[in-house]
C-alpha cells in the first residue's frame, strides 16, 4: 500500500509540474519544443530524465538476473548512442531549423513528399518504443497493488495523456529535469542500501557466482504465464492447496495463476532456452542472443543501440531546445555524464537478485526484480518503504519516458502526417496512448529491453542513414533516401516480427532476426548510397549541406 | 495572470510546412549559397575527418572491449576488489571512456569552428574541392 501512495505521489507532482505549465502551452512550436528557453544544465537532465526509461531501471535489472552480465552493453550501447548522437547530428541538426525528423528531410531533400513517409517511420518506432513502457508501468503496479496487469496499464495511459495533453513539452521539460533527480535518487539509494543490509555472505555469492543456484528458504513461486521448465534431479513440491508433487528429472509445464511451493536448498530449475543462473555463459559480458555466437549478437546489439539512440525521434527533437549548435553539443555531453553515472547501479538488483530472488526466472518476471528485491533483500518496514522508492522510481521513469515519446508520436500524427493545430497534436497524444495501451495488453511475456532493442534497431535502420548521409554526403537524393527508409523500415520491423511469430530454433538465423542490426543497417546505407547514385542532387543540395556546419555568427556564442 | 509574454518562435522548415495547405505545392525551401562557398566547404570537410575519426574510435572501444572480453577470458578469473575484471571493464570503466571521447570530439568540433569566422585558417585539405 506504502509503494501505490508513492506512485500517487509521483503522479500528482508530475500533473502539478505539468498544470503549472500549461499557461506556457499557447502555439505548436510552445507545445513541441517549449520556445527555446529552457537552460543547458535543466536541458542535459531532461533529455537524462526523458531517456532513462524503464528500460533502464526495471529492464537491464531484469534481463541481468535473467541472461547474466552480457546485459550491461545494452546500458554502454545506449550511452554510446549519444556519443554519435554528439560527434554527428546534434549541431548540424540544431542549425538546419527542424523540429522532427521529417522536418529535417523535407529541408535537406526539398520535397514533401518524403514528410510522409518518416511519418509513419516515427509511429513505427515510437509504438514499439512505448508499447516497453507500458508493459514496465503494468508490471510495478500489478506487483505492489495486486491488481490485474491490465489495470496498471490503462491507469498508465490515462495519466501520461491527461499531464501531455494539458501541459506539453514545456512541462515536460521540468517534469523530465526532476526525473532525472527522482530516478537516481530512487535507483541509487536502495541500492547502496540493499549492499551494505545484504550482508558480507551475499556480496560475496554475488560476486561469485556459481552455476545451480539453489532457493535459499523454502519459496513460493507464483507463476502469472504458462510455464515450461527443467528440473534435473527429482523435487518435491507442493501445489497452493498442499498438495505434494513430485517432479521427475525432464521438463514441466505449470499453467498461469497456479503455485508451487519450493523446498529450501532445492535447484532453482529455469525455463528452457534460458542460460544457467550462474553459469559461465551467465557471468561472461557477452550478449549471447542465440547460444552460439557471443561476440556477433553484442556487436549487433551495440550497432543498433548505439546508432539508433541518434535515429529516434524524441531525442532528436530535444535538440532544438538548445539555443545554438554549440549548446547543442555541449548538452549531449552532459547527457553522456549523467547517465554513465546513473547506469552504475542497475545491475546492482540484477546480481542480488540471482541470490535472493532466483524464482523470479522461473516465473519469468525478472522485469520486477528490481521492486520485489527490496522487501526481500529487507524483511520489515525498511524492506516497505525501499518497494516504495523503487516502484515510485520506476513509475516515474516510465510516467516521463512515455511523455516525450507521446510527445514525437503526436508530433508525427499531427504535424506530420496531418495538420498542426494545438486541439489536433492532443487529440493525437490521446490516440498514441490508446494504441500503446491496446498493444501493450498482450505483451506481459515480453521483455522489456527486447522490445525496446528493437525501436532501436528499426530507428537505426531508417532514420541513422538518413542524417548521417543527408548531414555529411552532398549527393542524397529523394529517391535514395526513400529507398533506403522503406528497405530499411521493412527488413528491421520484418526480421524482430518473424523473430516474434516463428520463435525460430537457435543459430545464426533466429540471431539475425532476433538483432537484425548487423545486416538491416548496412543494407540501408547501402541502398540510400545506391539509390542516390543513380539519380543526381540538386545544385543546391551543396548549400543544404554546407549550411548545416556554418556557424551563424564567428565569434564564441556562434550558432 | 501575470505570466510574461512569451514570443512565438517557428523554424523557417516549420513555417513552410505549416503554410503548405494553405497554399499547397510550392514550399520548396531555396537555400541561399554561403557568403564564402570555399571556407563553407573547407570547414565541411574539416568537420566531417573529425567525426568520421570520432566515430572510428567509438566504434574500437566498443568492439574492442568487446572483443577483449571474448577473447581473454582471463578477464573474469583477474579480480579487482573482488569483482571480476571483464564486469569492471564494462560496466564501470566504459562510461568515463565515453564521457571522454565526446568531449575531445566537442573540443576538436568547436575549434574548427572557430577559425571558421573571418580571418580564421581552416585546417587541412588545401585543395578544398567538394566530395
Amino acid at each position: 500500500m506504502t509503494a501505490v501512495l508513492a506512485i500517487g505521489l509521483v503522479v500528482l507532482a508530475s500533473l502539478a509540474i505539468g498544470v503549472y505549465g500549461v499557461r506556457a502551452a499557447r502555439s505548436t512550436p510552445d507545445f513541441l519544443i517549449a520556445s527555446r528557453q529552457v537552460g543547458p544544465g535543466y536541458n542535459a537532465m531532461a533529455i537524462a530524465g526523458e531517456y532513462l526509461s524503464a528500460a533502464s531501471i526495471l529492464g537491464l535489472a531484469g534481463l541481468l538476473l535473467k541472461n547474466g552480465l552480457g546485459t550491461l552493453w545494452y546500458a554502454v550501447g545506449f550511452t554510446a548512442g549519444y556519443v554519435a548522437v554528439a560527434a554527428l547530428v546534434a549541431g548540424p541538426m540544431r542549425r538546419s531549423g527542424a523540429y522532427t525528423v521529417p522536418d529535417f528531410a523535407e529541408y535537406r531533400l526539398g520535397t514533401s513528399r518524403i514528410r510522409k513517409l518518416c511519418g509513419c517511420i516515427v509511429l513505427v518506432i515510437m509504438l514499439l518504443y512505448l508499447v516497453p513502457q507500458f508493459k514496465g508501468a503494468g508490471v510495478v503496479f500489478q506487483l505492489v497493488s495486486g491488481t490485474p496487469y491490465w489495470v496498471g496499464v490503462v491507469l498508465a495511459g490515462l495519466v501520461v495523456s491527461a499531464s501531455i495533453a494539458a501541459g506539453g513539452m514545456r512541462s515536460a521539460t521540468y517534469v523530465q529535469a526532476f526525473h532525472y533527480v527522482l530516478k537516481l535518487t530512487f535507483i541509487a539509494v536502495p541500492a547502496v542500501y540493499l549492499i551494505v543490509q545484504a550482508g558480507t555472505d551475499t556480496r560475496t555469492e554475488a560476486l561469485h557466482p556459481e552455476p545451480g543456484t539453489v532457493f535459499e528458504q523454502t519459496t513460493v513461486v507464483e507463476f502469472t504465464v504458462d510455464t515450461t521448465f527443467v528440473v534435473h534431479e527429482p523435487t518435491t513440491v507442493r501445489d497452493g492447496q498442499g498438495q505434494p508433487h513430485r517432479l521427475e528429472p525432464g521438463s514441466h509445464t505449470v499453467a498461469g495463476d497456479e503455485q508451487r511451493v519450493f523446498p529450501a536448498g532445492a535447484a532453482v530449475p529455469h525455463p528452457q532456452g534460458l542460460p544457467d543462473l550462474g553459469g559461465e555463459q551467465w557471468s561472461t559480458p557477452l550478449l549471447d542472443i542465440d547460444g552460439g555466437h557471443p561476440l556477433v549478437g553484442t556487436w549487433s546489439t551495440l550497432m543498433a543501440l548505439t546508432l539508433g539512440c541518434m535515429g529516434l525521434p524524441h531525442v532528436v527533437m530535444r535538440f532544438h531546445t538548445s539555443p545554438t549548435a554549440r549548446t547543442a553539443r555541449r548538452v549531449a555531453v552532459g547527457v553522456i555524464a549523467l547517465l554513465g553515472v546513473f547506469y552504475l547501479f542497475p545491475a546492482v538488483y540484477g546480481l542480488l537478485g540471482r541470490v535472493l530472488t532466483p524464482q523470479l526466472v522461473l516465473t519469468e518476471a525478472t522485469d520486477t526484480v528490481a521492486v520485489a528485491l527490496p522487501a526481500q533483500a529487507v524483511p520489515g518496514s525498511p524492506g516497505v518503504v525501499l518497494t516504495a522508492l523503487v516502484a515510485a522510481g520506476a513509475f516515474g521513469a516510465f510516467l516521463s519516458t512515455s511523455s516525450g515519446l507521446l510527445l514525437a508520436l503526436a508530433g508525427g500524427l499531427s504535424h506530420d502526417l496531418f495538420s498542426g493545430s494545438v486541439p489536433r497534436l492532443r487529440l493525437a497524444v490521446v490516440v498514441g496512448a490508446l494504441l500503446a495501451v491496446l498493444l501493450a495488453l498482450p505483451t506481459a511475456r515480453l521483455d522489456i529491453n527486447v522490445l525496446v532493442g528493437w525501436a532501436f534497431a528499426v530507428a537505426a535502420s531508417t532514420f541513422c542513414p538518413l542524417l548521417v548521409l543527408g548531414i555529411w554526403w552532398r549527393r542524397l537524393t529523394v529517391v535514395g533516401a526513400s529507398a533506403g527508409l522503406v528497405v530499411g523500415a521493412v527488413t528491421a520491423t520484418g526480421a524482430v516480427s518473424t523473430a516474434l511469430v516463428l520463435d525460430p530454433s537457435p543459430g545464426w538465423a533466429a540471431m539475425l532476426l532476433a538483432q537484425p542490426a548487423a545486416w538491416t543497417v548496412p543494407l540501408a546505407f547501402a541502398t540510400m548510397i545506391l539509390g542516390s547514385l543513380v539519380g543526381r542532387a540538386p545544385d543546391w543540395s551543396e548549400h543544404a549541406v554546407l549550411r548545416l556546419h556554418t556557424p551563424r555568427h564567428p565569434g564564441p556564442e556562434s550558432g | 495572470m501575470t505570466a510574461q509574454r512569451r514570443t512565438r518562435v517557428t523554424s523557417p522548415q516549420t513555417r513552410i510546412a505549416l503554410a503548405r495547405r494553405h497554399r499547397g505545392g510550392q514550399h520548396l525551401l531555396r537555400v541561399p549559397a554561403p557568403a564564402d562557398t570555399e571556407r563553407a566547404r573547407l570547414v565541411f570537410l574539416a568537420q566531417r575527418r573529425r567525426a568520421v575519426g570520432s566515430m572510428l574510435l567509438l566504434a574500437l572501444v566498443l568492439f574492442g572491449l568487446s572483443g577483449l572480453v571474448a577473447f581473454v577470458p582471463a578477464l573474469g578469473e583477474l579480480r579487482v576488489a573482488q569483482f571480476p575484471l571483464s564486469w569492471l571493464l564494462v560496466g564501470v570503466v566504459a562510461y568515463p571512456v565515453l564521457v571522454t571521447l565526446a568531449m575531445w570530439h566537442v573540443r576538436a568540433a568547436e575549434r574548427i569552428e572557430r577559425t571558421a569566422g573571418p580571418g580564421g585558417a581552416v585546417p587541412g585539405d588545401p585543395g578544398g574541392a567538394g566530395p
